[in-house]
């Protein structure tokens, strides 16, 4: 249990709003270190808009965000997974036309060097740089329980739970101390879930990382999270453990009966 | 058919080099054998071709490589020949600078620095204008971003032309563009290796050797090309192409990485430019048409998006048609059905129907890059789910 | 190393992104002052040379107009820029020639009631085949790059630019062409002749049965749901592809109205005159791409500007320059303000 950890992610008042419609409400939200932390709530309640404002691809109308003690609320999306911020989408977004390997390096983007010029000039430190990134490559891709064969494979031509752990091999090679993962198991089977579960723990026990999830299957969410967040029209209205989350009846009001305890409920995939 | 021919695997991919390096670099020895017909490319037409090869496989790390579509790039073709124009000709008479140059006194007015260097200094210059019409506008989305590249192109052949009172400065001369431009020549390796001309202009056969500058132009714009298609750089250029979202989260950082495109692609025009400055001997407002824009686009599309092969093959095949053989063509028609038909007066029309043709039927290029293939793939798979479900 | 710390360091850095924000508020405001300050003096200096040259902008505005519509029209339905456009527009002069030209021999010594007949059946054609033409372009080439990367369907609309030019150079010759004086070139007032007055009164009626069209028909209504949601719109029975003809259709038509008013006007036309296009497609950026009245006031500006940086003589950068300051206006508007003079700033969506 690690809830006691300084915290690595904090927002206060956090807000986004789209012309009149508010997505995300004041929301105060912390994550401490080397936690796994799940945020849930009914679909359109402002999770993923929350998500985006985390990484940059939204800007806050209004709030703080600060990560790993920076303030990053509006910095472009590079510059904070710079800082250790990774993510997966919630609609796979592989770089399809590119092998499983070469989507791995480009996650690797900003821990490598090598500059144009250097590269054209075939450096030895850039060789070197290049030669080690693609040994890192091959080993997350391993990490992630992937198959040798898929690695020269185009990602587009991987079966979709391959591609969902390429994508978190992807976020991986940048490096984070954050790992955003967006309903990293719709789609999967039970069977799929369940390892997915265990692999998440793996992560933090043994890479060290901290975990923020969004979820919508209960099983997964009630099986690996240490605290739950739960949102509902863009405001947060309930926090605590597994146990208090899911005998909250605000929490059970608000999906109306579905994936409340014990339901192995996915969620309905958004198309 | 590499197989068929029992040629091991590992030597495979110098096959086609082999056998297209040596026609190419020879050209000059044996075109002659080659017979009469006004449809064998001159010397002349060759070194054409060659810097329209460089200029394509720079639009191509532009257009192919990052997914940047930019219609104004005979902008930076014509910084580069301007640059020719301004650093080696009487253009700025009230200096006298003498630098490395071949063929003129080293008293002679204006400034006179050596073609070798001015190439240099045209790609920089042009990659700098890249960098200065990059930073405000690359943001842009698609469509926006193509627009403006097109004010670009629009705007800077209209500068040009009007130059020669631009604040009561004459930069180009106008119309009548700078020219007479100083020739190219080894002037210092003549010392030591007399078989290399110390001018140009005065050997009897100064195309072979502009050729030969030409092929090297070419030969370094592809190298670059090629290191640059299997870098971090080019990797997140590729990425940034297929989806500009996921790649900032992945740490791309977007604008750099597109003005490094553009630079990158303003460099080999700009180099392209001078040299062909210097061949014409001037730098002429005519020769900067929003049309060569197209042309060189045209070039990319046909020979094939990202693939660097393809497009020297494009641009090879559409720059010989321009030079030399539509107008061939034209001719052989005529004298075979009598006919009068100019067709050169055809040729934008001929080019627009390459590309509509191209995007409909064969948007790929003729030699797709093995990622273009494997992206069309996609298109057709979601169209056809997509036919299915509706 | 720490943002938080970079930018404390530094407060000058944070405050950035506002200062250019207001910065460039500034700059837009005084540049707007020099403008009309610009304007006042050359008024003030021959006010009836001011007011001919504001003349000509206006008659030019309102061709613009006819054909900026056609962009946005095209570009609000399926969000592409279609490059041949202009060249449909020259088009419409074309067969305004063969028409009003060869077929009818209208030459002005026609009696008033011929010449009004012949002149609204010329315009019918044109504007028959402009639409055919436009509607074509889109079942032929477009139609099938629906679905393919974006940039396909923008770089296909700019070689059927070339095409259609060059088709036009094959079957009418490089050189102008055109017909007589068919309208009255009796001076009005301030030398402004009575086939301006006629441009701008027709273009008035146009203006008004487009409007209805988009407003109040069945086809207006496909057309704006297409517009705001192709998916929707298709689930709630519109037939997508049809609502998409239609208004490539509708676009060339006006188009072909456009190309008749010109020739009328100016009398003569050439093969290379789809350039004019990119004056109307800037108007069409200005007043906001996707937004009608937009397009009809950016054609406006855009008709003045040229019409002052031509005829005006108290420091007008004159006619050499009128593309280069009318692409510097998109740039411009593309840069700081891409939504246009009438449109809503794009939202921040992922």
């Amino acid at each position: 249990m690690s809830l006691d950890g300084p915290p690595l992610l904090q927002t206060r008042g956090a807000r986004k709003e789209f012309g009149g419609l508010v997505a995300c409400s004041d929301i105060d939200f912390v994550v401490p270190e080397k936690s796994i932390v799940s945020l849930i709530g009914p679909n359109g309640a402002g999770k993923t808009t929350f998500f985006n404002m985390l990484t940059g691809a939204y800007k806050p109308t209004a709030g703080e965000i600060i990560f790993d003690g920076h303030e990053v609320g509006g910095l472009p999306a590079h510059t904070i997974t710079k800082l250790g911020v990774g993510r997966t989408f919630q609609n796979i977004r592989l770089f399809q036309t590119m092998t499983a390997v070469e989507n791995v390096l480009v996650g690797m983007h900003t821990r490598l060097r090598g500059g144009l010029v250097r590269s054209i000039l075939h450096t030895p430190g850039v060789k070197r740089e290049e030669r080690e990134a693609l040994a890192r490559a091959r080993e997350l891709l391993r990490y992630c329980q992937l198959p040798d064969r898929v690695d020269d494979e185009y990602a587009m031509n991987l079966a979709y739970g391959d591609q969902r752990r390429l994508e978190v091999a992807r976020a991986l090679a940048t490096e984070p101390k954050l790992v955003l993962l967006d309903e990293p198991t719709a789609g999967m089977n039970p069977q799929e879930s369940a390892e997915f579960t265990t692999f998440v723990s793996r992560l933090r026990d043994e890479r060290g990382l901290t975990i923020l999830l969004i979820e919508h299957d209960m099983k997964v969410v009630m099986g690996v999270s240490e605290r739950i967040t739960v949102l509902d029209h863009g405001e947060k209205i309930a926090e605590g453990s597994p146990l208090e989350i899911q005998s909250n009846d605000r929490v059970i009001e608000a999906y109306l009966g579905s994936g409340a305890a014990g339901t192995a409920g996915h969620g309905v995939a958004r198309t | 058919m590499m197989d068929r021919l029992h040629i091991p695997a590992r030597l495979q991919r110098f096959v086609w080099p082999a056998i297209i390096i040596p026609l190419v670099v020879l050209y000059p020895e044996y075109y002659t054998q080659l017979g009469t017909s006004q449809l064998i490319p001159t010397l002349s037409t060759a070194v054409v071709m060659t810097v329209f090869v460089t200029m394509a496989v720079g639009l191509n790390m532009v257009v192919g490589y990052a997914g940047l579509l930019d219609l104004g790039y005979v902008a930076f073709y014509a910084a580069g020949s301007y640059v020719a124009g301004w650093f080696a000709s009487d253009q700025f008479a009230t200096h006298s600078v003498v630098f490395g140059a071949v063929g003129v006194q080293g008293n002679a007015i204006g400034i006179h620095v050596s073609i070798w260097i001015l190439i240099g200094v045209a790609a920089l210059f042009a990659a700098m204008l890249g960098v200065m019409i990059g930073l405000p506008t690359l943001r842009l989305r698609g469509d926006y971003l193509a627009l403006v590249t097109l004010g670009f192109g629009e705007i800077i052949p209209q500068v040009v032309r009007n130059g020669d009172h631009l604040f009561g400065q004459n930069v180009t001369n106008g119309v009548a563009g700078i020219t007479p431009i100083d020739p190219m020549g080894f002037k210092y390796a003549h010392g030591i290796l007399p078989f290399l001309p110390d001018n140009f202009l005065l050997t009897a056969n100064l195309d072979v050797w502009y050729y030969r500058v030409g092929l090297l132009l070419v030969a370094v714009t592809v190298f670059c090309s090629i290191r640059l298609r299997d870098s971090r750089l080019g990797r997140a250029w590729v990425a940034l192409r297929e989806d500009e979202i996921a790649a900032a989260a992945m740490g791309v950082p977007l604008m750099r990485v597109k003005t490094w495109a553009y630079a990158s692609g303003a460099f080999f025009g700009g180099a392209a430019g001078c040299f062909y400055g210097v061949y014409q001997g001037g730098a002429i407002p005519d020769n900067f048409k929003l049309y060569i824009s197209t042309l060189v686009l045209a070039m990319v599309i046909l020979g094939g998006m990202g693939n660097v092969w393809g497009v020297c093959l494009g641009a090879a095949v559409l720059s010989y048609l321009n030079q030399q053989g539509l107008g061939a063509i034209g001719n052989q028609i005529n004298s075979t059905f009598g006919t009068n038909i100019e067709i050169t007066k055809y040729e934008a029309g001929l080019f627009g129907l390459i590309i509509v043709l191209m995007m409909l039927f064969r948007p790929q290029g003729l030699i797709p890059s093995a990622r273009r293939k494997a992206e069309f793939e996609v298109i057709r798979e979601e169209a056809e789910t997509a036919g299915v479900a509706a | 190393m720490a943002t938080e710390t970079h930018t404390a360091r530094r407060p000058v850095l944070a405050m950035l992104p506002r200062v250019t924000g207001a910065l460039n508020r500034v700059l837009t405001i005084a540049l707007l002052i020099l403008l009309a300050a610009w304007l006042l003096t050359n008024f003030v200096k021959a006010p009836s040379q001011f007011g001919s040259v504001a003349l000509i902008g206006l008659t030019n505005g309102c061709l613009y107009a006819l054909i900026a519509l056609g962009y946005t029209l095209v570009y609000g339905i399926i969000e592409l820029i279609n490059f041949a456009h202009g060249d449909v527009f020259m088009w419409g002069t074309m067969i305004t020639v063969t028409v009003a030209g060869t077929h009818m021999g209208l030459d002005g010594s026609q009696s008033g009631l011929v010449t009004v007949a012949g002149v609204l059946g010329a315009m019918l054609c044109a504007m028959a085949f402009c639409a055919t033409l436009n509607a074509g372009i889109e079942r032929v080439a477009l139609r099938r790059l629906r679905d393919a990367p974006r940039l396909a369907p923008l770089i296909t609309t700019l070689g059927l630019s070339y095409v259609l030019s060059n088709a036009a150079q094959f079957f009418y010759g490089p050189n102008y062409t055109g017909i007589g004086a068919v309208l009255p070139s009796r001076v009005l007032f301030l030398n402004w002749p009575a086939k301006s007055l006629v441009v701008v009164l027709a273009t008035i009626p146009l203006l008004a049965i487009l409007t209805y069209i988009v407003r109040y028909t069945k086809q207006g209504r496909g057309m704006r749901a297409v517009a705001q949601d192709m998916d929707a719109a298709r689930m709630m029975g519109v037939d997508v592809d049809r609502t998409i003809s239609f208004t490539f259709a509708l676009a060339g038509g006006l188009a072909g109205a456009a190309g008749t008013l010109y020739l009328l006007d100016i009398t003569t036309t050439r093969f290379d005159l789809g350039q004019i296009g990119l004056l109307a497609f800037t108007a069409a950026v200005l007043g906001g791409i996707g937004n009608l009245t937009g397009a009809a006031l950016g054609a406006l500006i855009i008709g003045f500007i040229q019409a002052f940086n031509e005829g005006l003589s108290w420091h007008a950068p004159g006619e050499q320059w009128t593309t280069s300051i009318v692409f510097s206006v998109l740039i411009l508007i593309l840069v700081f303000r891409p939504q246009g003079i009438l449109g809503q700033p794009e939202a921040d969506r992922a």
